[in-house]
This record gives C-alpha cells, structure tokens and sequence, in this order.
C-alpha cells in the first residue's frame, strides 16, 4: 500500500492506496466524486477525461499513485456556483442527451478554449478525438463549444 | 389528434426549444447512474466462456471461494437449479437456455459462475482462480454453417439451427409476377453491429431477510417487462421484487434485455446478506452485451419497365447467436416498413432464425428496419439503373401518394399521414441535387470519384406489442400502452411520473412542456421525477423506453392524467367560486371567471383545499390532487396472420448524401449529408434534431466502421473500442436539417416517431452515394460494412462490395 | 478491467531506478506515460510483479539543440511528451517531422501524458513515433548498469513490441541530426484519425543537383512485426528524379523483403497496396514541405 496525497478541486485527500488502483477509481471511490465516468476498458472513450495539474488527461490510464501530489480539476470543481459558460453553452445548444459522456467532454473543451479561444468547426472535431458520444453525432456538441467560445470572447471569461 | 384549442390554455412552450432541465445535473457531473449511487455493496464479476461451443464438463470455484475478500461464488448449474430457462417470446422451436451456462456454452462471453467479493478488484482476481474443463464443440458461426444438413446444434431439443421459419403472403404476389416486364433479384449481407451506449450495463440487488424479498437498482429499458421475467425467472411473487431505474446513460435498445443478469444478481444478494453491484466493462459488453444479428436477405422487386414495382418477395435469414429470449424478432418487425415508402400491393416474406454460437442479439435502434430499408433502396437504385431512370425518379413513380393516407400495406400495417414524394422534392433541392451532378461530372474529369445516394424511409414508432408471437399464437402483451401520474402539491406546483424511463431522450423536459401548456404555467412548475420505481411508478408490461413510443402513448399518458387533474382543480374552482366549470379559465397558475376577472383562485388555494381544508370540497369529491391515468395507441389490431400492424406511427425521411471515394485508398469522405424528416408535430425540435444526428450517425457508425468481427471458431476479434470502432467527431459531416410536419391523425399531439430514424435511413443513403461514386469501375454494394479494404477489392477486383 | 497487483516503485534518480532494474529486470516493466502500458495491465496482457515509474525522476524531460563541431542536431529527453513536442518552436522550425508525427498519435490525453521514450521503447509495430525517429536517422541513448551507449534507430527496432534495450537498460535521451536541406513528412493511414497506422510512411528528403534525390530515407510502421527503414527502396529512388513513374517503379520495395502482416483491419495484401500508394503521398508532401 502506499499513501498519496492528491487535491481535487481544492480539497486534499490523503489515503493509502493499491498501486494498481486507477487513478479514475480513486477520483469516484475514495474521493465520492461521481462526475468522472467510466465507459470503456482502454482509453478510447474519454468518459474519465480530467485535468491532472492543468493538463487534460484520461484518469482510467493513470494509477493513483503517479498522481500523488497532483492538482485535480474534475467536472465538480469547474464552477463552485452556478454554471461555467461551457456547461450553459452545453444546455444552451442542446449539447447532450444521455449526459454519460458530458464531462469528459466539457473538460475537453475548456481545455481547447484555453489555448485556442476561437477553434474553427475542424479544430473542435480534433480536439474531440479522444471522447466518443453515442447519442448526439457530436453536432450539438460542436454548435455548443462554439457557441461557448464566442460567449466567452464578449464577456472576456477567463475558461478555468 | 386532439383540437389543441381544447387540450391548451396556453401555447408558450409546446413545439419550442425549451432547454432542457434535466441537463443541469448532468453538465455540472451530478447525474445519478446506477455506479454513483452511494450504497455500500460488495463486488460482483463474472466469470464467462472462453469457448463459442463446449459442454461444461466441471467447474471447480473452491479456490477462489477460498480468497481472501471473496464473499460468495455461484455456479451455471447452481443457478439453473434456482430458476426457470429464459422464456423465448419469437422462436416456435424448444430451446432452454438459462440466465448463466449450466451444461453447455453456446457463445464466447457467456456467463458460466459469478464471484462477490469486497471490491471489483479483488473480485476480478478471484475469476483467475476458477478452473473449468470445457470439452469444446465444433463453433456454429456463419448462417450457411448452421443450415448445412450435417451441423452441430446449438439446441439438441430443436433438432434444428432454424428456430423460427415462416413464410406470410399478402396481396396477389403471383399476379405480381406474372404481369412484370422484369424481376429485380438481389442477395444483400448486413454485419453485426450495435449502438453500445457510453454507460454499459449496471446494477445493484439488495435482498431484505425479513421478507425475503429483492429491491434492484439497474439502468433497465424496459422495466415493465422485466419485473414480469425476473419474477418469472426467480419463481418469486410479484410482490417480492422492486425495481428502480435511476439515470441511465444511453440504451438504443441495447438495455431492453439486461434482466436475466438481475436473476444471477438477486441469487448473489441473498447468498451473501448484502447489496451487491456488477458493473459491466466494455469487453463484457461487447461479447454478450447483445448485438443486431447479421443478416442475409434474398430480396426479389417484380416490377413494369416504367420502373413500377409490383410486388415484394423477401427471404431474411438472421443469425440471431444465442440469446433464445429475443431471437426471432427481427424477420417480423421489417413488416412495419416492408414495404418503405412504395405503393406495393403484394407481398410475401420468409422469415428465418437461426441460431449460431455467436453473442446474443436484442433490439438495436431501429430493429431490423435498417437493414429492411437498405436492402430496399438498394434494390431500388438498382433497378433505377437498370432502366435508365434517376434515383430520384424511381422513387417518384412508386411512393405511396399524399391522397393515399392513411394508407394500409399488404400486411396491414397503416401509414397515418405524411407526403413522402414532397419530402424528396424538399430534400433534392435542400442538397442541390442537380448542382450535384454536375459537380460529380466536374469532379470525374479530374480523376476524383463523387457520389450521390438517395434513400427513402419509413421510421415506425410504438410496436404493437405481440407482433412477435404472430408464428407463435396468443401473445402474453398486445398492443402499447403507458401510465403517468400527475399531481399538484401544496404549492400549487405540478409533479409528474410516468412508467416510462429515460436513457437521454429528455422526457421531463418534453412532458413539463406538454403540462405547463395544459395547466397555463411555466415548465419551472413542473417537476418530472425520471426515476422509475416499480413501486411507485405507474407501469405496465409495456413500460419502456423503445420503438419511439414516448411521443405516442407517454405523451398520451401525461395528457390523459392531466385532464383528469385539470377537471378535478375545475371542479373545486367553481365550487370556490360559485362559478360554473364552463366559465372558467386557467391563467399562470389561477383559475378565473371569464365572466368577472375578479373572480379567481390560485392553484395554492385550490391545493389548500384538497389537501387541508378538505371540508370546503364540493360534496361527494374525494381529498387530494393526484391522477393516474394509462393510455392505449387505439389502432393496435391483434396479431393474425392476415392483418396485423406491427408498428403503429409512422414517420418518413429523406436521406441525400454526397460522399466522396479515394479510389486508391478507399477511404470515404462526406461531402453533403441532408435529412428532411416527418415526425408529425414535434414537441421539442432541438430534442428531435439532436436525436435525428444522433440516430443518423450510428447508422453512419456501422456502414463505415462498427462491425463484430468473429473468426471461425466464434472468437470475437473486436472485443475493445480500440477494435470495435465506433464514429469520432473527425470525419463526420455537418447535417443539414429540413422538417415537414404532417400531424399523426392517431396520436393525441400528432406527434410520431422520432429517434430511430436516422439508424434506418442513413445505410442505403451512404451505400448508394458509395457505389455512385464508384459507378465508373462497375461496382455494386450488396453487403455492408464498407470498409476500405473492401472498397479498393471492389475497384481493382470483385466489382462487389 | 483492472490490472493485476504488482509493487510499485518511484525512483527518484536514473541510478536508483536501474538498481531497481538490475534486482527485477524479467519481472518489472518500466512506466513512463502509461498510455499503452497501463491499458496492457488492465486487460492482463502485460502481468509484471514490479512496476517502476520514471515519473520521479528528473532531468529526463527536454527538447534542444546541440551542436557538435559544425554539425547541429536535437536532443530530446525519453520523457518528453508528444504534446511537449507537438508544441515544441525549436522542432516545428528546425525539425518539423516531429511535431507533426506527435499531433497525429492518438488523442488529445494520450498526448499530454505519452513519451517519445515510452512509445519507441514499447515499440508498437504501429506506433507513429518509431517512423519517424527512423526516417530521421536518430540515436538512443541507452543507460544500463555498465554504462551507456548509443543506439541507432534502424538497429532499435527488433520484432513485435522488442528493442534492443536489454531488460537492465533504461532509454533516456534520443538525438536526431540536423540538416538545412531536409525536407519531411509523416503520413498515416488509419480507419479514425486516433488509430493506429494500418500504414505510416515517413520520409526525409534532400534534393541535389537538377532536382534529383540525393538522400532519402523512409520510415515504415504498421507494416510488420516492427518498424523499419525501407532500405533497398531508397536505394532505387536515390540519385533519381522523384516522377510518379520512377516512384511507382520503386514502390514495391517498400515492403521488399518484410513480413507484412494482415489482420482484422487490413489483410497482408491490403497493407502492402497502402504502403504503396503512401509512399508516393508521403514522398509528394515530403517535397512540397
């Protein structure tokens, strides 16, 4: 066993853990935070996408050791209150329907905006090459990132 | 329909892009699916046969009975000793088969023991040390090895592969032929594919010692019939098993079977004090996580040299694998759209199931339709071709025409309304048709290959349940139905649930919708509880999320039960007001007089009276403000052989896709994708859009990508979704979307179908616009996936695909 | 799906962690992104009893140049990721080959967490990464117990998921010469853009006198049992004007001598038809870049 260390959107949890236990497991067991989904066995869907120390990453192909003394953003943590403009845009355009696949992809879209405010259509289907939705065809999704990007831009938002 | 004058008080919301409520939880990762539920169980997994057709000659779990964290293990033969076989609904032949292999198993994947321990992982450990001694058995794979005279059977108790063979004839089919000038005759394959929803398969059982009875939390489709073939199954009471459908993420159909897992859950449950959780992973579902079975289909268009088809001939044979609670289905339900959207007067159609040791089949979106419409339109570009017509020009001289509706099929299915030949016209020029080809014959001088499909479609909603028992006898479920009940509380707010359940469709937004218009408040006042309990909730045998029936009877259910309660609040406001019921009218949560403004009361009020000062209600009226009320399709026939209608709302659509074909590496690339749909009335159309794309792109998915690919000894080679490729965001097109609405005459809202259309028309709309592009090689498209491989063969080789 | 228990170490030094190597090396696998090797645990197809992590140490993590006498060339830390080299000004402007064969491996996450060492070492015979690094001549720098030394990429790569790294080795740096005249392209055929190469075909190029090919080298993956260096089609196409005709001729080198493997996403036949048709591709983007 092996204690780490790991803070999740700002609250530190300190837990002896399996080396082999994924780093997904740790986020939605020990952690209680039932945002980050599982959908796929080897890292194809992107159900579990988080940002470990601000980068974007699939938390089922990390262990929950490698991620001692990280910084976690997971979907709870992207707005204490109310809505961040990538979660509005989401209602907004209609971008979602079964809600299983939604935030591994709104994460993945504010990690886009952050380094590329205004992504063309081609660029948003890009990004989203690491997250399958099963139920939209990835349209609304699109329409809802860029809605969110020229929202973003008249309010001067900062994305995270 | 409805007169919308009488059924509304307000039109603010019915027929808008209301946003959607349950959204907020979900954007913000607060949806409740059956893994986030906080409940301390322990961990089931299970163990499945690495074989595709053995006896089980022992299984020997007592070292991993003996690990530490194990809790329970639990055997096929113990199982089977516990419960009834899985009762088959389609199949005429005897077949047993039980929740987990007992004897024998028939399909890689299939569940032969289960262990429980403290977690998943350790639970995942105990598998490896479970010793079973297969004494294999040559694998049924293919539909040609499972028919030959000398193959293995899956069940010795059918004497046969074929566990379902039979032949209806409708309309003078002879006639048809001897008056045709030709006979269009195709054999057409379709591979197995599946809409793998993002969130597999879940659940929790909790059995209660005191009164020995089950409470199950499961992301269910179909909780209606559940209850009923888990009770069956177990042999428990009714009264004996509960069952919850929390947030659900995603079904397409692939979720309407998952009960027989309940059975193993509540053994599991009971032989060790505790809740117990089994969460599917992607490899399980994509082994036995049911599949659409692959398919042959014989298709024969007799038809006149104007290019009018006479009639219909069709022999489908389905590899059903082996599933016996569900096989058989698919042959029949392709009566609901036999005929597509053509004005064809006979038909007759064989129907075979076959059983193979491949995984187990269930309905995926769209059910047999989407095959039933590629094979179709497929024949119908071929026959354009053959006599020099347009493809857009075949479909004209055949559509079933406007004045025609409602029109009744050979079979007696009844299309209610629509103008399919308007929709194409729509649809031409929406895509720039004859820009198109133009293009196309630009492009073609450069050596770069365009293509341009059409497919026409019928999407059926609402199956007439039963329709599968039609080769069997009577039916323990016929026709469709749903149940709801709606309440206004203290506050005068409304409250709604229904028997249905959600898998993404948006129902408590489209419900609140169809209640504030009803009641003259804002959605914001009705509240919609999405979970299904079988204690509470109103359900019946039909209860479900499938075949589009939501916008049928759901709908139906909700109105029904907000009349009722509308009525009741009538009835305590004219008391109040000493008014008559004729003279009031509703307006932001008040009644009032139409006569004297100043005359009215609040819902609140009229809520204080029927749940507080109960002695101030109008004599002889109960206390309380809630209804229930069940809603029947009223066109449901019952099931004979002569006239039945499958389905019961019919929406059409036209597909128009441009793609454009690298012909060296065979690679696809869309250029236009356009549907113009007809789902009557829609009540919220940025729901319908989205499920319209959603739905197009699993077909594109299993045209282009998805395929179950098994080898001959029945392995599965696709068993991740690094193999079992479905669509990304990259490479698809942007849909463009055009809308008629021709209202359902049958529907209480003109509503009809919407979700599974997309699934059915989009194969024939690629695989035409693929073997357009490629009509300068030669190529015809009979089989599907379209895979680059295939594509390049085809080109430089085969000429088929 | 969860992996199989094993001990976990996280060295915090290259020493510390090549003692640990030397106690367990036939039992331990090396983690560096983990974005193969953690999906091979989950599905047990990779049982080690010792995981050693090089996520602790340091130093390991770098993109620069170097120049040794007149000649300049990159070195780059086995820890780099692909998003670091995607990302990298120093590569786009003197080495574009790689940041564009990074952007095209897998998705967004596996990039902000996958390593040039981790994917070379791991050697899948589809990786992207390993075309590349071949076609552009590089060195790897392997450190064992008795010291480093340098490999050459075409020596790297040995059959299915084997290098030339014994199991006490550790890759820590690989060095890729420079040239002005250098021209590049990595191109992949894939069934969806995050997949694996059915077939990727990298190429250097340099032009010499009257638009003839002085030197090329091309990178293949996805092929065979591991990625390799189309030799005896360079030799065909070097000193040549790069036509169609005289690039078609050719083509069939490229698979020249190679066990070409089929398997559910293309047959042997297939392959062999894409590697032949990306070649001419790859060699028309290398000289228009």
């Amino acid at each position: 066993m092996h204690r780490i260390k790991v803070t999740i959107n700002g609250k530190e949890y300190e837990q002896e853990v399996e080396p082999r236990l994924l780093l997904v497991h740790f986020i939605r067991e020990k952690a209680r935070l039932t945002g980050t989904h599982v959908g796929c066995d080897t890292g194809n869907c992107g159900a579990c996408t988080i940002l470990f120390n601000g980068k974007l990453i699939k938390s089922c192909l990390t262990l929950a050791v490698q991620a001692n003394h990280a910084q976690i953003t997971t979907i709870e943590g992207l707005a204490a209150n109310g809505l961040h403009p990538v979660q509005d845009a989401f209602l907004e355009k209609f971008g979602l329907q079964c809600g299983y696949c939604t935030p591994g992809m709104i994460l993945n879209a504010c990690y886009l905006l952050q380094s590329n405010p205004q992504p063309s259509e081609a660029e948003i289907r890009e990004a989203l090459e690491g997250n399958l939705c099963m139920c939209t065809g990835y349209q609304h999704i699109i329409d809802a990132i860029r809605y969110a990007a020229e929202r973003m831009k008249q309010s001067g938002t900062v994305q995270l | 329909m409805m007169d919308f004058d009488q059924l509304f008080v307000t039109r603010n919301w019915v027929g808008k892009p209301v946003r959607r409520n349950e959204d907020v939880r979900f954007v913000k990762g607060e949806g409740r699916y059956v893994d986030d539920l906080a409940m301390d169980c322990a961990q089931v997994a299970i163990l499945r046969s690495i074989f595709a057709h053995a006896r089980v000659k022992r299984i020997d779990v007592s070292r991993a009975a003996a690990m530490k964290g194990v809790l329970a293990v639990v055997t096929g033969p113990e199982v089977a000793g516990q419960t009834k076989p899985i009762a088959p609904r389609a199949i005429t032949k005897p077949a047993t088969q039980f929740v987990m292999a007992s004897e024998k198993v028939r399909y890689v994947g299939e569940p032969i023991a289960a262990v429980v321990a403290e977690d998943r992982y350790l639970a995942e450990d105990a598998l490896d040390l479970i010793d079973v001694d297969y004494e294999p058995l040559p694998a049924v794979v293919r539909i040609e090895d499972a028919l030959r005279a000398d193959a293995p059977l899956l069940f010795d108790e059918a004497a046969s592969n074929v566990l379902l063979d039979d032949t209806l004839e409708h309309g003078d089919i002879k006639r048809a032929y001897q008056e045709a000038d030709l006979v269009i005759k195709e054999k057409f394959h379709v591979h197995r594919y599946s809409s793998t929803p993002l969130e597999n398969w879940a659940m929790i059982a909790r059995h209660d010692k005191a009164s020995d009875s089950f409470v199950v939390w499961a992301n269910d489709q179909q909780p209606g019939r559940s209850v009923v073939n888990v009770c069956n199954t177990l042999q428990i009471p009714t009264n004996r098993f509960r069952l919850i459908v929390p947030d659900s993420g995603g079904g397409f159909g692939i979720k309407l079977a998952i009960w027989p897992y309940m059975v193993i859950l509540c053994l599991l449950a009971k032989k060790v004090n505790k809740p117990v959780k089994w969460i599917q992973t992607r490899r399980e579902h994509l082994l036995g996580g049911t599949h659409a079975p692959d398919c042959q289909v014989e298709l024969e268009l007799p038809m006149k040299k104007d290019g009018t088809i006479l009639g219909l001939s069709m022999k489908d044979y389905e590899n059903d694998g082996s599933f016996v609670h569900t096989a058989g289905i698919y042959g029949l339900i392709k009566f609901a759209t036999l005929v597509g959207c053509y004005n064809i007067k006979a038909t007759r159609a064989q129907m075979l199931s076959i059983a193979t040791n491949k995984g187990p089949t269930v309905q995926n979106r769209g059910v047999g339709k989407p095959t039933m419409i590629f094979v179709l339109e497929r024949a119908m570009d071929i026959a354009a071709k053959q006599l020099g017509l347009d493809p857009a020009e075949i479909r004209f001289r055949n559509f079933v025409q406007p004045e025609q509706m409602p029109y009744t099929t050979p079979s007696g299915e009844i299309y209610e309304s629509g103008n399919y030949p308007e929709c194409l016209r729509k649809a031409l020029a929406l895509s720039h048709y004859e820009e198109l080809k133009k293009q196309q014959a630009e492009m073609r001088k450069q050596g770069r290959y365009l293509g341009i499909g059409i497919s026409a479609g019928i999407e059926p909603g609402t199956s007439n349940l039963g329709y599968y028992y039609t080769s069997r006898g009577i039916p323990e479920y016929t026709g469709n139905a749903e149940g709801a009940i709606v309440g206004i509380d203290y506050d005068g707010n409304a409250n709604v649930i229904v028997g249905s359940v959600d898998t993404g469709q948006g129902h408590a937004t489209t419900i609140a919708q169809v209640v504030s218009d009803m009641l003259g408040i804002s959605p914001e006042r009705v509240s919609v509880d999405n979970q299904l309990d079988s204690l509470i909730s109103p359900f019946l045998g039909h209860s479900g999320a499938y075949s589009n029936k939501f916008n049928d009877v759901d709908l139906g259910a909700v109105i029904r039960a907000t009349e009722k309660i509308r009525n009741k609040m009538l009835t305590i406001a004219a008391h109040a007001l000493q008014s008559d019921v004729a003279d009031l009218k509703l307006n932001n949560g008040t009644i009032y007089s139409a006569k004297d403004n100043s005359k009215k009361v609040s819902f609140r009020e009229i809520a204080a009276l029927a749940y507080k000062k109960i002695l101030y209600l109008p004599e002889g009226l109960e206390p309380g403000l809630k209804e229930i009320a069940y809603y029947k399709n009223p066109m449901a026939k019952l099931p004979n052989k002569e006239n039945f209608n499958v389905q019961l709302t019919h929406s059409n659509s036209v597909h128009v896709v441009a793609v454009e074909v690298d012909v060296e590496t065979g690679e696809i690339a869309f250029r236009k994708y356009v549907i113009v749909h007809d789902c009557g009335n829609q009540v919220n159309p940025a729901i319908v859009d989205g499920m319209t794309i959603g739905s197009t792109v699993h077909g594109i998915g299993g045209v282009l990508l998805e395929e179950f690919v098994y080898d001959e000894d029945g392995q599965l080679l696709t068993t991740t979704f690094m193999d079992y490729m479905k669509p990304v965001a990259a490479g698809l097109p942007q849909f463009e979307l055009g809308h008629m609405y021709s209202p359902c005459p049958y529907t209480l809202l003109g509503t009809k179908s919407a979700g599974e259309g997309g699934a059915i028309g989009s194969l024939a709309a690629v695989a035409n616009a693929v073997e357009d592009a490629l009509s300068p090689f030669g190529v015809k498209v009979t089989s599907l996936p379209l895979s680059p491989e295939k594509v390049v063969r085809a080109i430089r080789e085969t000429k088929v695909i | 799906m969860i992996p199989p228990q094993f001990e976990y170490f996280r060295p915090a030094s290259l020493p510390e962690a090549l003692a640990l190597l030397s106690t367990y090396a036939d039992d331990a696998k090396v983690l560096a992104g983990g974005q193969s090797l953690i999906s091979l645990l989950k599905l047990r197809l990779a049982n080690p009893k010792y995981l050693i992590d090089l996520g602790g140490i340091g130093g390991l993590n770098y993109i620069r140049k170097e120049t040794d006498g007149q000649a300049e060339r990159i070195a780059m830390g086995a820890m780099t990721t692909y998003a670091e080299i995607k990302g990298s000004s120093l590569l786009q402007s003197r080495c574009p080959l790689l940041p564009q064969t990074a952007s095209v491996v897998g998705d967004v996450q596996v990039r902000n967490l996958g390593t040039l060492g981790g994917s070379l070492a791991h050697a899948d015979p589809a990786g992207d990464m390993p075309a590349a690094i071949l076609a552009l001549g590089a060195e790897l720098k392997a450190v064992g117990p008795k010291g480093e030394r340098w490999i050459k990429a075409e020596d790297f790569f040995l059959g299915f998921y084997a290098t030339a790294l014994s199991p006490h080795e550790i890759l820590t740096e690989i060095r890729v010469p420079l040239s002005a005249k250098r021209k590049s392209a990595y191109i992949k055929a894939a069934r969806r853009p995050s997949d694996f190469a059915l077939v990727g075909i990298a190429v250097c190029l340099e032009a010499g006198q009257g638009g003839t090919c002085e030197r090329i080298a091309v990178g293949v993956t996805g092929v065979t049992d591991k990625p390799y260096r189309a030799k005896s089609l360079e030799a065909k196409l070097k000193g040549k004007k790069l036509d169609r005709e005289t690039i078609e001729a050719a083509a069939p080198a490229v698979t020249e001598g190679v066990d070409v493997i089929g398997n559910i996403h293309a047959s042997a036949d297939f392959r062999s038809h894409l590697a032949r048709v990306y070649l001419y591709r790859t060699i028309q983007a290398a000289s228009q870049s």
